[in-house]
């Protein structure tokens, strides 16, 4: 399995090398990988379907159970089988739809390097979506659905250049990444819960309790928003905006049945667990009839099967999320009846598009007669969505319904029953609309529509731009007409699933019973309901859907709040800034206070009156200079003020650091005195509703905090300091008999190597501003601003006491 | 004792003063400082298996023992700091000098980034709270001349907000200092933790909020980040590369040292807090804005919640799980920030309405530069940020850490959706027509680029054009996709640095304390 998941890679990553000009040559290398994927899942599916899984595993980071394990069993089987064999004929079907026209430009005409790119995505996929399909270990299951969720969202923006494929890309990137983590979220649950990493051990051996509740449920959720599930659908048709071999393969046949694929694997265990049958019929029905509705109104032949794909999920998730042997065994028939018709659909739309050049209903006609081979295609594949005799997806949807009227599982069965009934008549009515739409019309369907396409134009395609489609609609037909051996066929797959589901089985004469009178009634009310809806046709595109318009308000709501929230922390006013910052320093020294900081004992208040004196005219400056608003005043009284702190200094005996001190403020002043000849005069008023004494107030806080805390701290030493060794070793082992010089440049001399660094850092950069702006004069003759000095030079001034005070 | 251990700070000291001494040789200064960063991480990388053999190497210098003289200790996680640090400040300067721009031919660039290169070094290998204070000074102030360098008016208006809020970091920390020094009596980083568990409550409490301010402004936590979008983006791109993938890990780095060794598990409930705001608020700003650079800054602030979350859950596994984010966002982050500066050097401009637009069209290959670090960053497997966050995440679980995991997992989404954005205006989107570049550096460049926009086919040679520019991105990408690939083994030294960081008490009597006091008689 893991050289298979290489050869994918290996194959992306030459379509994807730069400079390519193969163009959509490439997709013959793309369809290698899948080719050798589905011809070796032939050989092997013997041994598989006897019971012996194939394993493989591959060790990343054990600590975190991140481990890549892969176990293949029946439905592994199918499930790769399907990725392969439709990748394959996707893949050589593109070598078609990508061919440039003669006469005409096709839709999908771009540069060869976008279509190597396109191939190279594309084989990308298929890659990660068999590693998906294979996968067991969660992060495994995990890490191929995240990278589905990528290839996706490039693959739908690839026409990058039209907004609306950006944002549909986007669109489905976020709803499908959220449900990823989500799923995240529950696998990691499930993982701590069960000490196991595999869904295989999981199941063997279920967890339960509310957390295991919680977990199901964001795995349903992540489960719900890749298989576009209600309320999450509303992504999918979006997605269309890929070209259509992307939206055959992707967003219909594939990966949309990753979600499908993990609730099989999780139902038959967990379907009882708490709210999960529940979500289950709601979700998926609530996708029933939203999307079958939603594809009866719309225009673009593609857009209508998308959204009857939404509503042919939403049947599946009910069919394998009820969990019970019937059911899931018909689940499994149908999501296989499904991938068939529906990529048979879809390409064949694609064809449709290509040679008429349009996809839109109101404008095609008369194709029916100009392409019989292809509108045989078409109606068979379509016969097959419909649930009509003798396709493969009429005898799977008759063995759901008779799945659901006996479940044993209480109301939800009935109700289950009733809702798969009514979206069978939708299902009905839009395919009659959809493929009559394609097909059957000679006549436009309105007159004052889009002119519609004259037929005799239209170009017939190569029989190798049929062929994909022709045999995917031959196998829905012959998987219905062979019935018996390929329902025990699929018995044997879904028996992986829940051993009891292989007794399932399906046939294309059921008897007179009640499914097939369901089936019947379907039919005629499906029919009336397309005749109803074509004659009160308007012909006008449908508005975006409720969902699509709450995703927007939601998203637009995202980013005004943001902006909003960004407006407040980020006012870009350095003032408002401190106060936070100065704020938080306050707070944190009260939390400490209230903490209890111990007792402090005998405050050494004053020595002397002089000392007192220092101390009140230092503060005293400090506080006018808070209250200045001219920045020459406030300048001065902060060098007052230093001057005031080196008093302090010297009265206690250290003249060397009043000097510094001294110095350092004189030279500051200076330094300000030359940058204030650039800056107004006055500071910028605060805003008027700050408080006129916030500022005041913050500072005396802050003040008081720090002088108080600082007591507290230093009263709280029981141990002796490092400081008196100094004393003791400074004049027998180093030889000085100044314990301060000795420190600074023996005990801590790399200190003091770091701080003449900053000192010597800071005059580069004062003289890097200086001939700057003297540069730039020279320049164009402006006045250069030269502020930046003035905070290079504060920044000295911390600088240098530091040294001392460290020593000290 | 590996005295050769100082090396580290000696090499790109020494080659700062050379370089200075070469002032006005371009070409000589640059040889000088690629060569002293290059030795730089030979020698960090032989700390790194040192110190993974040996557990804990010190170098007493000056010969004084513990605690007279300032000690360097390397464990398993500041050996991984140096080296993961000096890498990056390896590629950036290179890819600086392949910019070409105004600011890198100044003849201060290599000195003063050679002195940023020191300052990291001594702070991740400080074993004094001291000096730890010294190293911030170190790097603070080249980072001041950095910022600056060009030295236009929006430079300097954005370096002002810059430079004065690091200027309250420092005093902040000198303070913390000051009093962890008047109550303890000692600054050495091995002897603190017996002492402050001496402590009154409260103290120890206020030393401890007060080391978390300071480094919580560094390292632009809730509340106290609002500076660093406001002053990075206005930064040359290769300097906020190194200041966005280093230097606010400087100081988480300080915050690991000490909320791990210093007061471990005090404040858990207080970091919870901090974490989640800082994540969301965060990546709100990334959301709000509209422009490549200022996008990546608000998301420096919202990753270093991640980071202080691993811390709060606490715990081997959750320290193992933030040491491995760190380890993990630093090249992120930097290679993130080093693509921006090929789309601003290619188009003049980062915006993500038009300006930029359809640069895959122009250069797929840039294009997956970008992607690959920025879906890591989002969290997408099998990229090195998945590892992360699942580390985070399985962490968080297992501890009943309920609501900061959730919202960890939220914000990851909301990454998403602004890494999108980028994608959707910056790379997808028609080429618009080129206009004459916003100012004179850009003017060769700009003449080339005309005639591939007439082509009508994609511009294979954006990456051509900055040869040096781009090698060093992709090394620095195809660093981080080796951590992801390496996850295993990197994973088990992060563990095992958890593991050494769990136990601080027994830094003390530890083989490296107790053979320097032997030493020295």
């Amino acid at each position: 399995m893991i050289p298979l998941l290489l050869l994918h890679l290996l194959a992306a990553a030459a379509c994807l090398l730069p400079g390519t000009r193969a163009g959509r040559r490439t997709f013959a290398v793309a369809a290698v990988p899948p080719a050798a994927t589905f011809l070796w899942l032939l050989t092997v599916a013997g041994g598989v379907l006897d019971g012996t899984p194939l394993v493989a595993d591959l060790t990343w980071v054990p600590q975190l159970g991140l481990t890549l394990q892969f176990r293949m069993d029946g439905f592994g089987l199918l499930m790769g089988l399907l990725v392969s064999g439709i990748g394959t004929l996707v893949m050589a079907y593109s070598l078609s739809y990508f061919r440039p026209h003669g006469d005409h430009p096709p839709r999908d005409d771009r540069a060869p390097d976008e279509t190597a790119r396109l191939a190279g995505l594309l084989v990308a996929f298929a890659g990660a979506m068999l590693g998906l399909v294979l996968s067991d270990g969660f992060f495994t299951l995990f890490l191929f659905w995240e990278l589905t969720s990528v290839t996706s969202y490039l693959l739908i923006g690839i026409d990058d250049r039209a907004a609306a494929a950006r944002a549909a890309a986007q669109r489905a990137f976020l709803v499908t990444g959220a449900g990823g983590l989500a799923l995240l979220g529950g696998l990691v649950l499930l993982g701590q819960r069960s000490g196991t990493t595999t869904l295989s051990g999981l199941v063997a051996d279920p967890p339960s309790g509310t957390l295991v509740t919680v977990a199901l449920v964001l795995v349903l959720t992540g489960a719900f928003a890749k298989s576009a599930q209600f309320p999450l659908h509303f992504w999918l048709p979006g997605a269309m905006a890929a070209p259509t071999p992307v939206s055959a393969y992707l967003h219909s046949a594939t990966m949309v049945k990753a979600g499908i694929v993990l609730v099989a694997r999780l139902a038959p265990v967990f379907a009882d667990v708490g709210p999960w049958r529940a979500l289950v019929v709601v979700c998926g029905g609530a996708s029933l009839l939203v999307g079958g509705a939603r594809a009866l109104r719309e225009q673009d032949a593609k857009l209508a099967l998308a959204h009857g794909t939404v509503s042919q999920l939403g049947l599946i998730m009910i069919l394998v999320g009820l969990g019970t042997p019937a059911t899931t065994y018909a689940g499994v028939a149908v999501l296989t009846a499904h991938a068939l018709f529906k990529a048979s659909l879809f390409l064949t739309i694609g064809v449709v598009d290509h040679e008429a050049g349009t996809r839109d209903l109101r404008r095609l006609r008369g194709l029916g007669r100009r392409l019989p081979v292809l509108a045989a295609v078409g109606l068979t594949a379509g016969a097959s969505m419909a649930a009509i005799p003798p396709t493969l997806g009429f005898v799977a949807k008759e063995s759901g319904i008779a799945a659901l009227e006996d479940t044993g599982i209480g109301m939800l069965g009935p109700a289950a029953l009733v809702l798969v009934v009514v979206g069978s008549v939708l299902t009905v009515a839009y395919t009659l609309r959809t493929v009559g739409g394609l097909f059957g019309r000679d006549v436009p369907a309105g007159d004052d529509g889009p002119a519609p396409i004259d037929p005799a134009a239209v170009h017939r395609p190569s029989v190798a731009f049929v062929a994909a489609p022709a045999l995917l609609a031959a196998l829905s037909l012959a998987g219905g007409l062979a019935a018996a051996p390929v329902g025990a066929w699929l018995a044997e797959v879904a028996g992986s699933l829940t051993p009891a589901a292989a007794e399932g089985y399906l046939t294309l004469w059921p008897g007179l019973h009640l499914a097939l009178g369901l089936s019947a009634a379907a039919w005629v009310l499906g029919a009336a309901l397309a005749e109803v809806v074509r004659r009160r046709e308007r012909g006008d595109e449908p508005a975006p859907t409720v969902a699509i318009r709450a995703y927007a308000a939601g998203y637009d709501g995202l980013l005004r709040g943001s902006r909003r929230l960004t407006a407040v922390t980020q006012s870009g006013s350095l003032p408002a800034y401190l106060t936070v910052v100065l704020t938080t320093l306050v707070i944190a020294l009260g939390a400490a206070w209230l903490r209890g900081t111990g007792p402090v004992d005998d405050v050494p208040w004053a020595e002397s009156w002089l000392q007192v004196l220092a101390a009140v005219v230092t503060g005293g400056l400090a506080l006018a200079m808070v209250r200045a608003r001219r920045r020459f005043t406030a300048a001065l009284l902060l060098g007052g003020s230093g001057y005031g702190l080196a008093l302090v200094f010297l009265l206690h005996g250290a003249p060397d650091l009043a000097i510094t001190q001294f110095l350092i403020d004189t030279l500051s002043i200076v330094l300000f005195l030359l940058v204030m000849a650039r800056l107004p005069d006055r500071f910028r008023a605060p805003p008027s509703w700050v408080p006129d004494g916030l500022r005041l107030g913050l500072a005396v806080l802050v003040g008081v905090a720090v002088a108080g805390f600082s007591l507290a701290a230093s009263a709280a030493r029981s141990e002796p300091s490092v400081g008196d060794e100094y004393v003791l070793r400074s004049e027998p082992e180093a030889g000085g008999r100044n314990v301060v010089n000795v420190t600074i440049v023996d005990f801590r001399g790399f200190d003091t190597l770091g701080e003449i660094t900053v000192l010597g850092v800071a005059a580069v950069g004062v003289v890097n501003l200086v001939t700057a702006a003297r540069r730039r004069q020279r320049r164009d003759g402006a006045t250069g601003p030269g502020t930046g000095d003035g905070d290079d030079g504060g920044r000295t001034d911390a600088g240098a006491p530091t040294a001392a005070e460290g020593a000290s | 004792m590996t005295p050769w251990m100082a090396l580290c700070i000696v090499v790109p000291l020494g080659g700062a003063a050379v370089s200075l001494a070469l002032h006005g040789r371009l070409l000589a200064q640059r040889v000088i400082g690629v060569a002293a960063v290059a030795t730089t991480v030979a020698l960090a990388l032989a700390v790194l298996v040192q110190v993974d053999h040996d557990g804990r190497i010190s170098a007493d210098l000056g010969g004084w023992p513990v605690p007279i003289g300032i000690t360097l200790v390397a464990d398993r996680l500041s050996a991984l700091m140096l080296v993961i640090g000096t890498v990056m400040l390896f590629a950036v300067l290179v890819y600086a000098l392949g910019q070409r721009a105004q600011d890198e031919r100044s003849p201060w660039y290599v000195p003063v980034y050679l002195v940023l290169t020191a300052g990291v070094c001594q702070a991740f290998l400080a074993g004094d709270l001291f000096n730890l204070f010294v190293s911030f000074e170190v790097l603070l102030m080249s980072s001041y001349v950095l910022v600056t360098l060009e030295g236009n008016d929006r430079q300097i208006r954005a370096g002002i907000t810059y430079v004065v809020i690091n200027v309250i970091e420092s005093t902040l920390l000198l303070l913390a200092v000051a009093l962890v020094f008047a109550a303890t009596g000692t600054l050495n980083l091995a002897e603190l933790p017996r002492r402050l568990a001496e402590l009154p409550a409260g103290v120890a409490l206020g030393l401890n909020l007060l080391l978390l301010l300071a480094f919580g402004l560094k390292a632009a936590v809730f509340p106290l980040f609002s500076w660093l979008p406001d002053s990075y983006p206005a930064a040359p791109s290769p300097v906020t590369a190194v200041f966005a993938g280093l230097l606010t890990k400087v100081g988480v780095y300080a915050i690991i040292r000490t909320q791990t060794q210093l007061f471990p598990g005090e404040l858990r409930t207080l970091l919870m807090v901090v974490a989640g705001l800082t994540m969301v608020v965060g990546v709100l700003g990334a959301i709000a804005q509209s422009d490549m650079k200022r996008i990546l800054s608000f998301h420096i602030v919202s990753q270093i919640g991640y980071m202080v979350m691993g811390l709060a859950i606490g715990g081997v596994a959750a320290i193992a799980a933030t040491i491995f984010f760190v380890l993990h966002q630093i090249p992120t982050k930097t290679s993130l920030f080093l693509v921006e500066g090929i789309v601003e050097r290619e188009t003049g401009t980062s915006s993500t309405t038009g300006g930029a637009a359809g640069m895959a069209r122009r250069s797929g290959p840039l294009a997956l530069l970008f992607l690959l670090p920025a879906l890591s960053l989002a969290g997408i497997p099998p990229l090195s940020g998945f590892v992360g966050k699942v580390a985070l995440v399985e962490s968080g679980f297992a501890r009943d850490a309920w609501v900061v995991t959730a919202v960890a997992l939220g914000v990851s989404l909301l990454t998403l959706v602004s890494m999108v954005k980028i994608w959707s205006g910056v790379f997808w989107g028609d080429v618009p027509g080129r206009t004459a570049a916003t100012d004179g550096t850009l003017g060769t460049d700009a003449a080339e680029g005309r005639d591939d926009r007439d082509g009508e086919r994609p511009v294979a040679g954006v990456l051509r054009r900055h040869p040096l520019m781009s090698a060093v991105t992709g090394g620095v990408v195809a660093l981080t996709l080796a951590i992801a690939l390496l996850a295993g083994p990197v994973y088990r030294y992060c563990e095992r640095a958890a593991r050494q960081l769990a136990v601080p008490a027994g830094q003390v009597g530890g083989p490296a304390a107790g053979e320097a006091r032997g030493e020295n008689p």
